[in-house]
């Protein structure tokens, strides 16, 4: 707080002396060229003794001498003071004009600045805050990529084995449905085998049963049939032997 | 129901054959009618078509027994057609014949034969059957070919079978 009052203060004397180095050369206030130059001749005349005659010469010989008049009279006596009454009326405006801007304009002016410099720390805070929760989702979206791609090489895996797995499986199978349809043929050809030749043999045996069965039919006369039904009696009496 | 409609029949029919006088012969010849009406699927259901006019059918029974059987035997069967019955004639005749041979005290022997048995035959086999049974039979003869050979005697559930067409099963068994 001191350092800013030094640095206010400062300011004034450092605009203070700036005035008085840089002032121009001004004219004698209140005094002309011609006032000066006459009093310069007066003074002239007196250190003559009151010759004009003499003095006029002088300046006709001696240039110098006008040239020291317009020198002393043309150029204002102090090239860096300015007259007392500017110092008094600027000094006034300045004290005026720096009242006003330490009571009014330096409050407002601060006001605003702090402002202005709480709105950007403000956005920085923000700006941080943003870039550390855009840094936040970054590793989040980077963590969840990686987990992802972690999955999904666990998922392909997972797959290959169980593809693996399956393909193991369905040999297997295979060579179990081989193998049974193998031992399913083989039981079939056996049954058609058997089948094949109880058909044969049926067959043969209904042919000769049936040429056995003509030739009896042939032989079974009248004779033949009365001594069938004959034996038959005789079995059924118990006296056939 | 029909088990005692038959009996029923049965029963009129050993009746009027006994009312006649000679109900064993009349019991045999409608036997053997019966058997023919088994034998002959087309007379059976020729007798049992309703559609038929009664008086074809019954000629068709006169035509048959006319003059091979006695009268009371086509009576009885002509009154069983007309009674619309003819489907169940065998059966009633069977009932017919174990009523007689019942009221006589012997039991119904059903020969098979290829051939006809001679009298001789007949007395014989009831005779033998007798022996071996011990139980006093009346032998009724079906003719059946498919017999080929020999005889077979049904007594109720006994069946006693020495035909030739046995032995050929028997023969045809032994080959499988």
């Amino acid at each position: 707080m001191t350092n800013r009052w030094n640095r206010l203060l400062a300011a004034p004397l450092l605009a203070l002396l700036a005035l008085l180095a840089f002032a121009g050369p001004a004219s004698a206030s209140g005094e002309s060229v011609g006032s000066c130059m006459a009093e310069k001749l007066e003074e002239l005349i007196e250190e003559s003794h009151g010759d004009l005659e003499e003095v006029l010469h002088e300046l006709h010989v001696d240039t110098s001498i006008g040239d020291h008049f317009e020198k002393n009279c043309i150029e204002a006596p102090s090239p860096i003071l300015p007259e007392t009454n500017e110092i008094i009326w600027g000094g006034s405006a300045f004290l005026i004009l720096f009242v006003l801007m330490v009571k009014k304009g330096f409050p407002a002016v601060r006001g605003a600045m702090d402002a202005r410099a709480e709105k950007i720390r403000s956005d920085l805070d923000a700006a941080e805050q943003a870039r550390v929760d855009a840094q936040s989702v970054q590793s989040d979206y980077e963590a969840r990529l990686a987990d992802a791609k972690t999955e999904a090489s666990q998922l392909i895996d997972e797959a290959r084995v169980a593809a693996d797995q399956l393909k193991g499986d369905l040999a297997e199978s295979a060579e179990v449905d081989i193998a049974e349809m193998r031992e399913r043929a083989a039981v079939d050809i056996e049954s058609s085998r058997a089948q094949a030749i109880a058909d044969l043999r049926s067959e043969v045996a209904g042919i000769a049963l049936g040429a056995a069965e003509r030739v009896v039919h042939a032989s079974l006369d009248a004779e033949v049939q009365s001594r069938l039904i004959d034996a038959y009696i005789d079995e059924v009496a118990g006296t056939d032997g | 129901m029909a088990d005692s409609r038959v009996a029923g029949y049965a029963e009129a029919l050993f009746a009027v054959a006994a009312a006649e006088g000679d109900p064993s012969a009349v019991e045999d010849e409608l036997f053997r009618f019966a058997q023919a009406l088994r034998s002959d699927k087309d007379l059976g259901s020729t007798l049992a078509d309703t559609g038929l006019p009664l008086a074809r059918r019954l000629q068709v029974i006169e035509d048959l027994l006319g003059s091979r059987v006695s009268a009371v035997t086509t009576a009885l069967v002509s009154m069983v057609v007309g009674a619309g019955r003819a489907a169940e004639l065998p059966d009633i005749v069977d009932a017919m014949v174990e009523r007689g041979a019942a009221s006589r005290n012997k039991t119904v022997a059903t020969v098979r034969s290829a051939v006809d048995l001679t009298a001789d035959q007949s007395e014989r086999l009831a005779a033998a059957i007798n022996t071996r049974t011990g139980r006093d039979v009346e032998v009724r003869v079906v003719i059946d070919p498919s017999v080929l050979g020999g005889v077979v005697t049904e007594i109720g559930d006994d069946i006693i079978d020495g035909s030739v067409r046995r032995r050929l099963n028997q023969l045809r068994e032994s080959f499988r």
